[in-house]
């Protein structure tokens, strides 16, 4: 669908009621001539709400391809050193449900080396089939070769869609395929249905979430996207796996590359809390530097940095780089749990745009309440301990 | 003499107020015992959470009646102990009276509850496209301390201080009674302004309840320049120059490259630019885009007379973010960067500043110890600090009261006053005293008495 | 070293509404603005600019408007700009914009070195980069921290998920430059004055300028994806109370971890 201008139709005022209704400042007049710049985003706002007729919507001619040809939904297997990133279950958790729909199976693609164990973790999600490219020079993360071997895939078993974790893996590896393959790629999902032409509804924010984008790839497979860790669920394990492990011949031209890796290290848990994802912030409701190693272990458990408040790191007992707040860091992780924090403006306003608050002070008046999505009213000092103690219960269940 | 807070006064008070707004000495946080600077502390007796007129009304009655001393306390943000209750007794917390109760869009004014945070009242003004000009650089202040104290900030230059901006003040007297100063009118020429009086006395007079306050349009345009210079020399010599170019900017601050690499250290986070000795910062704001770029452009022509290395744009939100963030924590990290320190801000006229601050230059020299200082050369209003820096307590003792002692000196030879807008609160009362001399000291006592007979109301302040 | 860093102009604040009725971005009275993804990238090619004495391109595709950031890249100590702009590439998506930029980076001589954010304020997808890569057929990485240049090769460091990568990469190549990693430099009012409009500096490129003169490429038509629909989200505000016992509120709790799916 394109946009036509009929200029017959044009005339000044026209003109000037056309470019004021585009909301992307796309409609120009110069000269006595109304034209549409690289700005158009298709909204289409023009020819709805426009003067009647002036810009028409012309139909084209589309290059349809036969869907049927192309079947199953994969998943590629995020794997760095032999651990698989728990999207990837998620995504055969999701991949299973849209399977269903339109009776595709569920694939999962492996690369690496000495995967044998891996896949049989894997299989236990149960999935249909898991293809397996094992090769030395494979261990590592490696976009060029492992975009070969990706196009080798596709060619022989014409995937209807792929599905990539939205982690730094998947966001290198999913656009070079799917520009190798010059069909349409859908960032970091948040959503995903499926309609009964194999059609993948791929629903995402964008503007830093203040808009959802519902998104299809209609006239083109495979369809690509990635989706974001912790959204969708993972199945539940079968302890007799019934799925097919079929390895995969690798051609040695596909392993050519232009990156030597030097160095691997192990990141050290995140230094700037400004970056963190979960956060521990302390307030002044825990009283002495020794009540902390409670909340550090907690921390631990939860994987999270500590944070503070500003009386906190004034008081000497948290370096101010934990600060958060007007005169601290400002953070937008993905969880904080404020432990003792009253939540004066000081500390809120550089921690309120967090995704989950949770709040716990034994003071039901705390300012810090207004915002928390979970308020508990309780004593840290009885809390905490028992949260540790039933986490670690859990831990130990597994 | 004052009377004892005892076990009878509370539970009096708590059988006005709500028992879980009143805190009684043990349970009161050491926040309330001092101030931001916190060389001074003292707790109260009492501390009591406020939320209306008739309850501060209602302590009012009683603590006059029995003579028991007040002290009002906002966020305690201040400097100079304005805010500790040095005779202990109550102390009455304005921080839950945050309520905004009118914006009035044909007068152009909103009407406040004293608690209401100056941050919250701009974001809240600001979404009404409507500018409420006063910046001073503590944001979680309360505007009551704001009125307390005339804050000034970064926009005085061109918009003056919080005086400009109040319309009227509805207040509490020492004795209960509640009355409103001034009125919401353009102009008045209606006898004493008691109003004005009330602005900047620091909580002596009487206790703030609602404030009504002038607004502007806000201006749709607004643009930062960043001036480095290879000296601090060259950077004070362009100011002057600045101030006749009639270009009329909002803010025009200074800060050395130590003050900004005590930043960037406390912030852990890098300054667009920290190579050069020292920096002017400037904004210009308005409607029109191009007088904005017209006055900028000679400015930025004037400082590179003057042998500013260059001139650079602050425009959009992250840039302003990574230069306001840096210069809002200058406080915060010159504060963190020694074990101790005082704060002086005193003022001079503004054509005198340059001169002022290389004094501070030569007195830091002279004595040995360091005084960073960062500012709004714009309006001649200075921020020193003297720190301590491991030195032995007595020598530092010593070397502070010299070079305060210096320092306002120089200040009174220059015509200069002794804060610009932190107030004089308890800190400052030497140095007021032998800056105005005993003549006016004694009409502000005469002031204080009028209007506080039993001297209950924040008492040992100012000019006592 | 001959360094091209693309940038994108995107909306002044991420803040946008939909309008209810016609489901179109409201953009009203938004300023526009260099992503601020991409000043990280300018700026690291502005460093290595300076160590390794070389040229830096920009280039941006978008309407004319557009040309705003080019020039303040050029004030910033960029060399020269390249508008992309064409009303044929409008109604891209992340396939035919990267083919549009990887076509026009074609057309400039020894390139060694190319340079993104990691992803754009308004579309968010840090897809362009990598696809931009693919058709140029040249190496690529993604959130990249540190770039040393050695000879015919960088050094760099990249953020994976968990570790922390140094590997080398032969030149030419591309890497996207992850956010935070400097602090970039602040416009010159000097190179302003001496560059102003940079009509010398900067060069727009149209449909014809392009090697690949098949229209099916580009724009809406050369797109994959389609967008069905925009819409707002739901914000959720509730405010969930958990109080009773210490164990009672301990089990909820971990109840809301497991939930939210952080334990």
């Amino acid at each position: 669908m394109a946009l036509k201008i009929n200029h017959n139709l044009v005339n000044e005022e026209i003109a000037k009621t056309l470019v004021d209704i585009c909301p992307f400042k796309a409609i120009e007049y110069h000269d006595n001539k109304l034209s549409i710049n690289a700005g158009c985003k298709n909204c289409k706002i023009c020819v709805k709400k426009g003067p009647a007729g002036v810009i028409e919507l012309v139909k084209e001619e589309i290059k349809t391809i036969n869907k049927n040809e192309w079947k199953n939904i994969v998943i590629y297997a995020d794997i760095e050193e032999n651990k698989v990133h728990p999207v990837t279950y998620e995504l055969i958790g999701k991949a299973k449900e849209l399977a269903q729909v339109i009776n595709h199976q569920v694939h999962v693609l492996a690369i690496g080396h000495n995967l044998t164990q891996t896949v049989d973790k894997i299989l236990h999600y149960g999935v249909d089939k898991v293809f397996i490219y094992d090769h030395e020079k494979l261990e590592h993360f490696d976009v060029e070769r492992y975009t070969n071997i990706f196009e080798d895939f596709i060619n022989k078993n014409k995937p209807s869609s792929i599905l990539f974790g939205a982690t730094n893996i998947g966001r290198s590896l999913a656009p070079r395929v799917a520009a190798r393959f010059k069909t349409g790629l859908t960032a970091d999902c948040t959503a995903l249905e499926m309609k009964e032409n194999t059609d993948l509804v791929q629903i995402r924010p964008a503007f830093g979430g203040n808009i959802m984008a519902q998104i299809i790839n209609p006239n083109h497979r495979p369809q690509f996207c990635t989706a974001r860790y912790k959204v969708f669920n993972a199945p539940e394990k079968t302890i007799n796996p019934t799925g097919e492990i079929i390895n995969c011949p690798i051609e040695d031209k596909w392993l050519k590359t232009n990156v030597e890796i030097l160095e691997i290290i192990n990141k050290k848990k995140e230094e700037d809390i400004s970056e963190s994802e979960i956060i521990i912030a302390i307030g002044r409701g825990v009283k002495s530097k020794e009540d902390f190693d409670l909340v550090f272990e907690l921390a631990e458990l939860l994987n999270a940095s500590i944070g503070c408040t500003r009386p906190v790191a004034e008081a000497g007992l948290l370096n101010n780089k934990h600060q958060i707040g007007l005169s601290g860091k400002t953070v937008k992780p993905k969880l904080i749990i404020t432990l003792g924090v009253s939540g004066a403006i000081q500390f809120t306003s550089g921690m309120k745009d967090a995704e989950c608050i949770i709040a716990v002070n034994n003071d039901p008046a705390a300012q810090i309440f207004d915002i928390a999505h979970f308020a508990v009213f309780g004593d840290i000092y009885e809390i905490v301990p028992e949260l540790i103690k039933i986490i670690k219960e859990g831990k130990s269940n597994v | 003499m004052y009377k004892s807070f005892d076990n009878f006064d509370l539970a009096y008070i708590k059988s006005i107020i709500d028992n879980e707004r009143v805190y009684e000495k043990g349970h009161i946080s050491s926040d309330f015992s001092h101030d931001e600077l916190a060389t001074l502390v003292k707790y109260p007796d009492v501390l009591i959470k406020v939320k209306n007129a008739e309850e501060i009304s209602a302590i009012m009655k009683y603590a006059y009646e029995k003579s028991i001393p007040v002290t009002v306390r906002g966020s305690g943000t201040g400097l100079v102990g304005g805010a500790v209750p040095v005779e202990g007794g109550i102390m009455i917390n304005t921080s839950l009276m945050n309520q905004i109760l009118e914006l009035d869009d044909k007068n152009f004014t909103i009407t406040v509850e004293p608690g209401v945070l100056l941050m919250d009242l701009a974001a809240y003004v600001e979404e009404n496209d409507l500018f409420y000009p006063p910046d001073p650089g503590e944001k979680s202040a309360t505007i009551g301390g704001n009125i307390s104290t005339n804050a000034g900030g970064m926009r005085a230059v061109k918009y003056g201080v919080t005086r400009d901006y109040v319309r009227s003040l509805k207040v509490v007297m020492p004795n209960g009674d509640i009355e409103t100063f001034g009125s919401n009118v353009v102009k008045n020429s209606s006898g004493y302004s008691l109003k004005d009086l009330i602005i900047g006395s620091e909580g002596t007079l009487a206790i703030i309840v609602e404030a009504t306050l002038k607004l502007l349009p806000l201006p749709s345009e607004s643009i930062s320049l960043l001036v480095p210079f290879e000296t601090m020399q060259q950077a004070l010599d362009a100011i002057p120059e600045i101030l006749r170019s009639k270009t009329n900017p909002t803010a025009i601050e200074y800060m050395s490259k130590e003050t900004i690499l005590n930043s960037e250290k406390f912030l852990g986070k890098k300054f667009p630019d920290s190579k050069h000795d020292a920096y002017l910062l400037l904004t210009f704001d308005g409607n029109d885009i191009n007088i904005i770029e017209n006055d900028y452009s000679k400015v930025a022509n004037l400082c590179l007379a003057q042998g500013a290395i260059d001139a650079y744009f602050i425009d959009t939100d992250e840039r302003k973010k990574s230069v306001w963030s840096a210069r809002g924590a200058f406080l915060e990290a010159i504060k963190a960067s020694t074990d101790k320190m005082d704060e002086c801000d005193v003022v001079v006229p503004k054509d005198l500043i340059a001169d002022y601050i290389k004094y501070t230059h030569k007195l830091s020299k002279q004595l040995g110890v360091r005084i960073p200082s960062f500012g709004h050369a714009g309006d001649g209003n200075l921020h020193i600090y003297v720190c301590k820096d491991g030195m032995p307590e007595e020598i530092w003792q010593q070397k502070l009261k010299t070079a305060f002692k210096k320092l306002y000196q120089k200040a009174q030879e220059m015509n200069g006053l002794v804060s610009g807008e932190h107030g004089i609160g308890y800190a400052k009362k030497q140095y007021l005293k032998e800056s105005l001399g005993e003549n006016q000291i004694k009409i502000m006592q005469q002031i204080k008495n009028v209007f506080d007979p039993k001297n209950i109301l924040n008492p040992g302040k100012i000019c006592q | 070293m001959n360094i091209i860093v693309c940038i994108k102009q995107v909306p002044g604040t991420s803040n946008v509404k939909v309008d209810p009725i016609t489901g179109v971005l409201i953009r009203d009275g938004v300023q526009a603005k260099m992503n601020p993804y991409d000043l990280y990238a300018l700026e690291t090619s502005l460093q290595l600019k300076e160590k390794t004495n070389g040229k830096v391109t920009v280039i941006s595709m978008g309407p004319p408007a557009a040309l705003s950031i080019l020039k303040e890249a050029i004030y910033m100590g960029a060399d020269e700009g390249i508008l992309i702009s064409d009303r044929k590439f409008g109604g891209a998506d992340v396939l035919a914009t990267a083919y549009t930029i990887s076509q026009a980076i074609n057309t400039i001589d020894d390139v060694d070195l190319i340079l993104t954010g990691k992803q754009t304020t308004d579309g968010d997808t840090g897809q362009v980069g990598p696809e931009t890569a693919e058709f140029l057929n040249l190496p690529h990485f993604g959130y990249v921290t540190n770039v040393e240049v050695k000879e015919n090769k960088i050094e760099f460091i990249s953020n994976l998920e968990t570790k922390i990568m140094k590997a080398n990469i032969t030149l030419p190549c591309l890497l996207c430059i992850d956010s935070d990693i400097n602090t970039p430099r602040l416009p010159s009012y000097k190179r302003k004055v001496k560059f102003g409009n940079c009509e010398k500096q900067i060069k727009i490129m149209s449909f014809n300028d392009m090697e690949d003169q098949d229209e099916t490429k580009y724009g809406l038509k050369g797109s994959a994806t389609q967008v069905e629909k925009i819409f707002q989200p739901e914000k959720t505000t509730d405010r969930l109370v958990l109080q009773g016992t210490k164990e009672q509120m301990a089990k909820d709790l971990l109840n809301v971890l497991k939930e939210r799916k952080f334990i």
